[in-house]
């Protein structure tokens, strides 16, 4: 056993005699394969040897061989990390080369605006509801106070499937199907599709987006509807925001109002602005209390409850927020558009 | 609405500059969507509302100004020159259907000379954009655009017989329109008939056989009240829209008739005419003002601010309401007859909001109830869908829900579709039964537009019948084509396969924590049979998804693979899935075995996995196919697979031999179940995780 602790701490001395002063990685490995190789690095023999000794002695000199080889390691270890330290500042790699990027899927404009809208809502404790985009007359007109043959109907212009369903106008018929469902308080959104008889041009198409929105309880006022669409309206555009709110006349809504925003663009200074049309205000959602007919309509006493309902565009609040002229831009489907929504 | 500036000050003596009128009638509810110039006068174009026909004429508008800027409305003055003729002795009216003309009132006007009309005339028809046609004819549109009551003028001379009968058309009746025409009637259209034939639609047009010209002399002022919807069908139904429908479909002031004959007679007099004496009219049940009830609380309540009791009755008198106190808080308010909008306190209650002012109602929060819980974790489990798909990276998209029939039918879907009875136009006549469709437009639109490599996801309805009721389905629609991701100087650009197509799914059923699933042979009909497969959630078909069939991608002019998927998200968020659960970490070390072995081709992966499944052994906490394998030194018809197992107890440290036992139970079991051909050498023993 004698002759191979001797040659164990020779190794160690030999090994020390060359650790010394690596200086580069190629040097290194070279070390580490004549030390550690498996198959005929000098620890490797050593415990080849290991075989020639009585099996008594094979515990303490195995053992000390494999304190070495610890020991070798470790040292090897070391000089690899001082020479990493080293080399990663030598200027061969050129860090100034992009980085490797990932894509992540866009999210579509308009979903992402929708989601905006609702995410201001549903933080002032409105519960999103949904219904069918293909619906009765009764719900989509009849309840919401549009008698048959009234001249109302032109402004929503329908369509029809040929048995005589329609596509809802608006998604107001999500607002009755909720009040025949549940009693007050009721304090809901209504996103999603809608569809209209129109000729596509610049701002229309026959299908668009809507959210709308409806409040019924106990003592609710023309001043509670003001309160939350300004909330609303300046949680969305900015706390600055001009707001104006202007009778107007919906069906199902009494009194009814249309708000407007100051123009995003000339902000009412520029008389020929091709936005606003010089008028420095633009139309952003309708409004209005809830009519007493709907209330009969539905089964709640108009005595008892009132409430305020609201509908807006999604389109048309994306255009005017990203100040895009042309409403197709959002079906194209373009994905050089999509995209830049990305890091919205 | 267009409104002269300079007609409306005969009515109302303003004196405000343009701007600020414009602010005042905007906070009224009469918006200008435009305004010019012309002539030393201002036309504005106003906004006005289906229920305020009272607001189409300057008259009207002339008093929400008055009331507006608290001024007095001048009606104006209307002096008649009156012939010694009474008008009973030389006309007659008859209404047969009271129904549909509840009034009607007539004068006759004689001795005129048409000709062109005098300056002022001219100039006020023009301001309303009408040619000037005559003085007869220019004279009936004033008073239209004056009072928002239409009239009509009938040439005596082609009246036959001296009575006016208004009446139901008979069967087999017809009129020659001004227009020129020729329209059939029936019972369902009520018009004006001389003694032997119909002279006009009752409110809609006149015919051309009565209608007055160059050389009429005398004429019969029609001035009546029809009823809305009637005139409204008949409109519609043959098609004609004239100013006078308009007015007449949305309600005129039944109150108005015989001033509106006034007006005309004293104009055409002005203008050289003689009217006979006094306004024939006949109104056999005459309608009293409405009165609605107003309890100065419910103002309040209603509108969330104090409206002083003298502040409301100034405005409901301003508008030509009368309000008679009843007693503490209380108003008998009569609406006048114009006022067709009016008719219950709400209705009352936005007159005093509208001349109040909404800028002066206050802005205060909706109080806050705390109802129903608002979560709607539907919408959260599509969130997640979507997100899923970003990361994956697939952009989305969104289309219109019509769709063209004949690129529709290429899908065979066997979806009977919605099918619409107005459409826009043939090409977008149905609601579409798929979303692939919309889809590859899109995929081939950004092909044509710098991209090599598109992928997509839509979210949507798609529309069927079923047992002939209209479905609708909440939709995944997904697309990819070509590289995804970005061309990097060190990196691969790399097109994805259907692998990639079935591990987003995988990864979409363990979001959603529906597992297990299953996917079974493809029935999709436009992807490739050999090339898809259907995905199940408890036997269930969910959707499907592969490679779109080859014909269809080159209508598409889409070379390549176009991988696809159509999920029913209606069906799938409808199952409930499991309640999130961790599983402990395992604390005590596990063993990995890779057991390699030759299989024949055909046999499908998915059976191997089920018969390890189906050994349920307890330490096996995972397994997975490592490799695989069929190059050089493999038959052909054989594959060589490893699989890759991970031991662990939950509760001690394995002992090889436990897992020697394991391993070669899971291969003795392979065996017994396929034909596989062990091979030696690929087991390795990985106690310590390396190779």
């Amino acid at each position: 056993m004698e002759p191979l602790v001797q040659r164990i701490d020779i190794l160690r001395r030999t090994f020390d005699e060359a650790c010394r002063g690596i200086a580069d990685i190629k040097v290194l490995q070279d070390l580490r394969n004549k030390f550690l190789s498996r198959k005929r690095g000098y620890l490797a023999q050593l415990l080849e040897e290991l075989k020639s000794l009585p099996v008594s002695e094979r515990p303490e000199a195995g053992g000390r061989i494999n304190v070495l080889k610890d020991y070798i390691q470790s040292r090897l270890d070391e000089a690899e990390r001082t020479l990493a330290a080293t080399t990663t500042a030598s200027p061969r790699i050129d860090l100034s080369l992009p980085g490797r990027t990932r894509l992540w899927g866009a999210p579509h404009p308009l979903m992402l605006v929708t989601q905006e809208i609702e995410a201001i809502f549903l933080s002032m404790g409105f519960a999103i509801e949904e219904g069918p985009e293909i619906e009765t007359d009764y719900y989509n007109f009849e309840a919401l106070n549009f008698p048959p043959h009234h001249p109302a109907r032109d402004d929503w212009d329908t369509l029809y499937t040929t048995d005589n369903l329609l596509l809802r106008t608006h998604t107001s018929p999500v607002q009755i199907r909720v009040m025949e469902r549940r009693k007050p308080p009721i304090r809901i959104i209504c996103p999603g599709r809608v569809f209209r008889h129109e000729t596509p041009d610049a701002t229309h198409l026959p299908m668009f987006y809507q959210v709308e929105g409806l409040v019924v309880d106990e003592g609710i006022t023309f001043a509670n509807l003001k309160g939350t669409l300004e909330y609303f309206l300046k949680t969305f555009f900015g706390e600055k925001v001009k707001i104006r709110f202007r009778p107007s006349f919906f069906p199902f809504t009494e009194p009814s109002a249309e708000v407007d925003i100051e123009c995003l663009v000339c902000g009412g200074g520029d008389a020929q602005c091709r936005v606003c049309g010089g008028t420095g205000w633009k139309e952003i959602l309708g409004a209005g209390m809830v009519d007493p007919q709907v209330f009969k309509n539905v089964n709640i006493d108009p005595e008892r409850y009132a409430g305020w309902a609201f509908g807006l565009g999604v389109e048309r609040v994306a255009m005017i927020s990203h100040q895009l002229p042309e409403i197709k831009s959002f079906y194209e489907n373009d994905l050089r558009f999509i995209r830049q929504f990305m890091i919205k | 609405m267009k409104i002269s500036l300079n007609w409306l000050k005969d009515h109302v003596k303003l004196d405000l500059p343009l701007p600020r009128l414009l602010d005042r009638l905007t906070m009224i509810g009469l918006i200008a969507e435009s305004w010019e110039d012309k002539d030393g006068d201002t036309v504005l174009d106003l906004e006005t509302y289906a229920n305020r026909p009272d607001t189409l004429g300057h008259l009207g508008v002339a008093r929400e100004v008055a009331a507006a800027l608290g001024l007095p409305l001048e009606e104006g003055r209307w002096p008649v020159v009156e012939s010694s003729e009474d008008t009973a002795a030389s006309a007659a009216i008859q209404i047969q259907d009271e129904d549909l003309c509840p009034r009607y009132c007539g004068i006759l006007v004689k001795g005129l000379k048409v000709g062109p009309s005098p300056d002022w005339l001219r100039r006020r028809v023009e301001a309303m954009g009408l040619n000037s046609v005559n003085n007869l004819v220019d004279v009936t549109n004033y008073v239209l655009y004056e009072t928002a009551h239409p009239i009509h003028a009938f040439d005596w001379a082609k009246i036959g017989g001296r009575t006016i009968v208004i009446r139901r058309a008979k069967k087999g009746e017809s009129l020659k329109t001004l227009e020129g025409r020729e329209v059939a009637l029936g019972p369902d259209q009520l018009v004006i008939a001389d003694e032997i034939r119909p002279v006009a639609l009752a409110g809609v047009i006149g015919g051309e056989d009565s209608a007055v010209s160059e050389t009429t002399r005398d004429v019969f002022i029609e001035s009546a009240y029809f009823d809305p919807v009637s005139v409204r069908r008949t409109a519609k139904t043959l098609g004609i829209q004239t100013d006078a429908s308009y007015r007449f479909e949305r309600g005129a002031d039944i109150g108005f008739p015989p001033k509106a004959a006034l007006r005309a007679a004293s104009l055409l007099t002005q203008l050289g005419g003689q009217a006979t004496r006094g306004v024939l009219d006949v109104y056999p049940h005459p309608r009293k003002n409405r009165i609605v009830m107003l309890r100065h609380q419910r103002t309040q309540d209603f509108l969330g601010v104090v409206i002083e009791a003298g502040e409301v009755e100034r405005i409901l008198t301003a508008l030509g309401f009368s309000c008679e106190p009843q007693g503490a808080g209380l108003w008998k308010v009569e609406v006048p007859s114009f006022r067709i909008d009016v008719e219950r306190e709400a209705d009352v209650i936005e007159e005093i909001a509208r001349f109040y002012g909404y800028d002066r109602i206050p802005s205060v929060a909706t109080p806050l109830k705390v109802g129903e819980p608002v979560v709607n974790r539907r919408r959260e489990r599509i969130d997640k869908i979507r997100r899923l798909l970003f990361h994956y990276g697939f952009d989305e998209v969104l289309n219109q829900s019509f769709a063209d029939p004949e690129k529709e039918a290429r899908f065979g879907t066997g979806r009977e579709p919605v099918v619409l009875r107005n459409p826009i136009s043939t090409r977008a006549s149905i609601l579409r039964t798929t979303l692939a469709g919309s889809l590859l437009e899109t995929v081939s639109y950004n092909l044509n537009r710098e991209f090599t490599g598109v992928h997509i996801f839509e979210i949507g309805n798609v529309y069927f019948r079923l047992n002939e009721q209209p479905v609708e389905q909440l939709t995944l629609g997904l697309a990819g084509l070509g590289p995804l991701g970005y061309r990097n100087w060190n990196s691969l650009w790399e097109e994805p396969d259907f692998f990639d197509l079935k591990g987003t799914f995988e990864a979409l059923m363990a979001q959603l924590r529906l597992v297990p699933f299953d996917f079974t042979a493809g029935s999709c009909p436009w992807l490739e049979p050999e090339q898809s497969l259907d995905l199940r959630y408890k036997e269930e078909k969910v959707g499907s998804l592969g490679c779109l069939k080859k014909d269809l991608a080159l209508t598409h002019g889409l070379l390549g693979s176009v991988w696809m998927a159509e999920i029913d998200l209606t069906g799938l968020l409808a199952k409930t899935p499991p309640v999130f659960q961790t599983v402990p970490v395992g604390r005590f070390p596990s063993v990995v075995r890779d057991i390699s072995f030759l299989a024949d081709r055909s046999l499908p992966y998915q059976d191997l996995r089920k018969a390890v499944e189906k050994l349920g052994l307890a330490a096996l906490e995972s397994f997975d196919l490592a490799d695989r394998y069929d190059g050089e030194g493999v038959p052909p018809d054989k594959v060589s697979l490893s699989l890759r197992f991970v031991f662990r107890h939950p509760q001690r440290t394995l002992l090889a031999d436990e897992v020697d036992k394991m391993e070669q139970k899971l291969l003795l079991h392979l065996q017994s179940a396929f034909r596989i051909e062990p091979r030696t050498g690929g087991s390795i023993d990985n106690r310590a995780r390396k190779n």
